[in-house]
C-alpha cells in the first residue's frame, strides 16, 4: 500500500507542480497574488473538453492551443490591470481584492455559458495521438490505449503518467526560459529586485507581461489535465485549485518557480499517504502544510537558496 | 332591536373588509438555489423543476388556496447561496425575517438543507425539505419539517442492505467494503447500511469501512487499498462528483470489483453517462429513481408528460434529467395540494395539511408517506443494475425487492 501511495504521490505531485508553477512565476515577478489562477486552470479544462468533444481529437492538442490562448489573454490582461495596480500604494493587498473579483467574474460568466453540471473527457481519449502513430508505424490495435500503466507491478492511470510527463516537460521549459534565454535572465533580475532592475534600464513592464502571460498559459495547460486528474470539472472548480496551488507555492518557496516543483511532489506524496492511512483528514492537508511551513520555515523549503543566489 | 341589527350589520361589514384586506395578492414561496459551487449540479435541477411547477401554475391562474377560497399566483423568492452554508444561513434568515415568505422551501441536498432546518425551527416556520434526507433533521420534538421527494437516509439504503442480507450469501458475497463521503446525506446512508448488515446477523464481514471528505475527487489510492482487502462487493456513498471520479478511477487503474454500488449512477444517470461513459457504468448497481420508473399518479403530471415539459423548458441541454429534476416539481405538487386543504397559512396548519396528504397522495416520485417526524417513507427506490440495452445505451434492471424486480443481478461483474 505504501509503495503504491508513494508512486501515486510522485505522479500526482508532479501534476500539482504544474498547477502551482504559473502562480509562483506571477508572484515572483510582480509580487501580486493571482487569486484567479484556479479559474484560468478551469478555463483550460474547458478548452480541453471543447477540443475533445467538439473537434473529436486528442485533448493533448489542447495543450499548445490553451497555452497560446491564455498567453495572449495574460498579455492583454496585464496591460489592462497590472500597471494601475503597481502604481497603487499597496499593490500586493489590492491585487488580492482585484483578482478575487476577477475570479468571481470568470466563474459567473463560465456558469452562464457552460452550465453548472460536471463535464469531463473519456480517459481513453488522452494520448490517442501516440497510439495512432504507434499503429501506423508498428501496427497493432488502436483500441489498446487508455489502459493502466504498470509501475513496480501496480496499475496507475495512463492519464496520470501523461500529465506527470507533460508537467516535467513544462517545468523543464520554464527552467530553460529562466536560465537560458535573455528574457528569462531579465525575468530573474526583476524577481530578485524589481526597483533595481527598473533603475538599470530593464523594461520591467515587458518582462512582467511575459511572465503573466506564461503564468496563465501554464495554468491553462494544467487545466487541460484536470478532467482526468479530478474526474470532472465545473465552473466552480477554480477556487479549490487556487488554494491548493497557493499551499504548494508557499511550501516550495514563494517567488521561486522551480521550488514549486519540489513543493508539488511533497504535497502529492503527503496527500496520498494521508489518504491511505487517514482518509477522512486528506483534504485538510493543504492547510496543515501551509501552517507548518509558515511556522517552521516561512521562506519555504528552497527559500534560502534563492536569497544566496 | 334596531340597534342589535345595526351592530350586527356593522360587524359583518367590518369583518368582510378586514378579510378582504388580509387576502394576499400572491403566495410567496421562499427558497435558495446554488448556481455555482459543489452542489450546483444537484441544486439547479431541483430549483428549475420547482420553477417549472410555479410557471405552469401561474399560467393557469395560480394555485387554489383554501384559506382564502380563491386562486392566487405563486411568487418564487429565490436567492443564490453558491453552495455555501454560511451564505445559505444568511439568505434563509432573509427569506423569513425580511421577505416574510408564506412558505419556506430548502435548497437541494442535506448540506444546504441543514441551515434551513435550524432556522425554520428557530422561527417556528414549517420547512418544505425537498431532498435533504439527513437523519438528524427529523425528530419527534421538531414539528417544523417534512421531506418531500426522497426517502429519509436512514431507510433509503434498506433495499441495498436487504439484497446483501437475503441474496448475498447465495451469490457468494461474504466480504464487503464501504466507502462514504463524510456529510449528512451520504454519512447517514453509510451508517444505516452498516447497521442493517450488522443487525441482520448475516455472515458478511466488513473488510473496509472508511470515510473521505466530500470534496474528494481522486480515489486511485483508495481503490488500490480497497482492492487489497479482496471484497466481494463494494458500496460507495457519495455525491455525483464523487461517484464520477470514483468510477473513472476504477476504470483507469484497471481494477474489477465483483459488485460495485454507487448512488448517483441511478439518481443522475444522464450526468454520469456523460462523464463516466456507458462502459464504466455497465453492471454497476444503483438506486432506480423516480425519473426512470413510472409510478401511477393521482395528482400532477405522470413521468412521460413531465419529461416532455422538462425537455421543452431545458432544450439547451445544460441540465440533465434525473431524480433532482423530478424532486422540485414534486415539492410543488405537495405545496399545491397542501394549500388546497389548509384552512389558513399558519405554519402549524400547513404542517397539518402536509401530513394529511401522507398515504393519500401519489406523484411521479411514488406514494407520498411521512412518518411522525416528517421523514419520507413512501418514495422508496429499489436496487437496480445498469445493463446494456442492446442499442448502445444503458437501461435499468430492477433486481431487489423481488416483487418489483425486472431481472436478475449480474454477479460477479464481467
Amino acid at each position: 500500500m505504501l509503495v503504491y501511495a508513494l508512486v501515486a504521490g510522485v505522479l500526482f505531485g508532479l501534476y500539482f507542480s504544474l498547477v502551482g508553477i504559473g502562480l509562483n512565476l506571477v508572484f515572483g515577478v510582480m509580487r501580486i497574488v493571482n487569486l484567479a489562477h484556479g479559474d484560468f486552470l478551469m478555463l483550460g479544462a474547458f478548452v480541453a473538453v471543447g477540443v475533445a468533444t467538439l473537434a473529436g481529437i486528442d485533448p493533448l492538442f489542447a495543450v499548445p492551443l490553451a497555452f497560446v490562448i491564455f498567453l495572449i489573454v495574460g498579455l492583454l490582461l496585464y496591460w489592462v490591470l497590472v500597471p494601475r495596480l503597481q502604481g497603487s500604494t499597496n499593490p500586493e493587498m489590492l491585487s488580492i481584492i482585484l483578482f478575487f473579483g476577477l475570479s468571481q467574474v470568470i466563474e459567473a460568466v463560465a456558469t452562464i455559458f457552460l452550465g453548472t453540471s460536471e463535464r469531463s473527457i473519456p480517459s481513453r481519449a488522452l494520448g490517442t495521438v501516440f497510439s495512432t502513430i504507434k499503429v501506423k508505424l508498428f501496427g497493432g490495435s488502436p483500441e489498446s490505449g487508455g489502459g493502466p500503466v504498470e509501475i513496480f507491478g501496480q496499475g496507475f492511470p495512463a492519464s496520470w503518467v501523461i500529465a506527470a510527463i507533460t508537467s516535467l516537460v513544462a517545468i523543464g521549459l520554464v527552467y530553460v526560459y529562466l536560465y537560458q534565454t535573455r528574457l528569462g535572465t531579465l525575468t530573474r533580475a526583476v524577481m530578485s529586485r524589481r526597483d533595481e532592475a527598473f533603475s538599470t534600464g530593464i523594461d520591467v513592464d515587458r518582462v512582467s507581461a511575459a511572465a503573466f502571460g506564461i503564468g496563465l498559459g501554464l495554468a491553462s495547460i494544467a487545466g487541460v489535465f484536470a478532467p482526468f486528474m479530478f474526474g470532472s470539472v465545473t465552473p466552480a472548480f477554480g477556487a479549490d485549485a487556487t488554494v491548493t496551488s497557493f499551499a504548494i507555492v508557499v511550501l516550495g518557496s514563494l517567488g521561486n518557480p522551480l521550488g514549486t516543483a519540489l513543493g508539488g511532489v511533497i504535497y502529492g506524496i503527503c496527500y496520498m499517504v494521508v489518504q491511505t492511512y487517514l482518509s477522512s483528514w486528506a483534504d485538510l492537508l493543504p492547510y496543515v502544510l501551509l501552517i507548518f511551513i509558515l511556522l517552521l520555515r516561512p521562506s519555504g523549503l528552497l527559500g534560502r537558496r534563492v536569497r544566496v543566489a | 332591536m334596531l340597534r342589535v341589527i345595526i351592530a350586527a350589520l356593522a360587524g359583518v361589514t367590518l369583518t368582510a373588509q378586514a378579510y378582504a384586506a388580509e387576502v394576499p395578492t400572491e403566495i410567496k414561496i421562499g427558497t435558495l438555489y446554488a448556481s455555482s459551487g459543489r452542489f450546483a449540479s444537484i441544486s439547479m435541477p431541483v430549483y428549475t423543476s420547482l420553477k417549472l411547477w410555479a410557471d405552469l401554475k401561474n399560467a393557469d391562474g395560480g394555485v387554489y388556496v383554501k384559506a382564502f377560497d380563491k386562486k392566487l399566483p405563486v411568487k418564487l423568492v429565490a436567492y443564490d447561496d453558491q453552495s455555501n452554508t454560511a451564505t445559505a444561513s444568511t439568505l434563509y434568515n432573509q427569506l423569513v425575517t425580511q421577505d416574510k415568505v408564506d412558505l419556506l422551501v430548502a435548497d437541494s441536498g442535506s448540506v444546504l438543507t441543514a441551515p434551513a432546518a435550524t432556522i425554520a425551527r428557530d422561527h417556528k416556520m414549517f420547512l418544505f425539505d425537498q431532498t435533504g434526507t439527513g437523519a438528524s433533521f427529523f425528530s419527534k420534538d421538531n414539528p417544523y419539517i417534512a421531506l418531500m421527494a426522497d426517502p429519509v437516509s436512514t431507510i433509503w439504503p434498506k433495499p441495498v442492505a436487504d439484497f446483501v442480507i437475503h441474496d448475498g450469501p447465495a451469490l457468494g458475497i461474504k466480504k464487503i467494503a464501504i466507502l462514504y463521503s463524510t456529510n449528512e446525506f451520504t454519512g447517514t446512508q453509510a451508517n444505516a447500511f452498516r447497521k442493517f448488515i450488522k443487525d441482520s446477523g448475516v455472515p458478511v464481514e466488513i473488510v473496509y469501512d472508511q470515510g473521505v471528505p466530500t470534496e474528494t475527487t481522486n480515489y486511485t489510492v483508495i481503490i488500490n487499498n480497497i482492492n487489497n482487502t479482496h471484497p466481494d462487493a463494494v458500496f460507495t456513498f457519495g455525491y455525483a462528483p464523487n461517484d464520477i471520479a470514483f468510477l473513472r478511477n476504477v476504470a483507469d487503474v484497471g481494477v474489477k470489483f465483483k459488485m460495485l454500488f454507487v448512488i448517483y449512477a441511478g439518481l443522475e444517470k444522464e450526468l454520469l453517462e456523460k462523464n463516466v461513459g456507458d462502459k464504466g457504468l455497465e453492471h454497476v448497481f444503483t438506486y432506480v429513481p423516480a425519473s426512470d420508473l413510472e409510478y401511477p399518479v393521482n395528482f400532477g403530471m405522470n413521468l412521460p408528460t413531465y419529461k416532455a415539459a422538462w425537455d421543452k423548458k431545458n432544450s439547451d441541454g445544460k441540465l440533465e434529467f434525473g431524480l433532482n429534476a423530478v424532486a422540485g416539481y414534486t415539492t410543488g405538487l405537495v405545496i399545491e395540494k397542501a394549500l388546497s386543504v389548509a384552512t389558513s397559512l399558519d405554519q402549524m396548519e400547513l404542517r397539518r395539511a402536509v401530513f394529511s396528504l401522507s398515504g393519500n397522495l401519489k406523484t411521479l416520485c411514488g406514494p407520498f408517506a411521512l412518518d411522525e417526524t416528517g421523514g419520507q417513507t413512501g418514495e422508496l427506490t429499489p436496487l437496480g443494475q445498469l445493463e446494456p440495452d442492446g442499442h448502445g445505451h444503458l437501461k435499468f434492471v430492477s433486481v431487489y425487492p423481488h416483487d418489483t424486480a425486472t431481472g436478475k443481478p449480474v454477479y460477479p461483474r464481467p
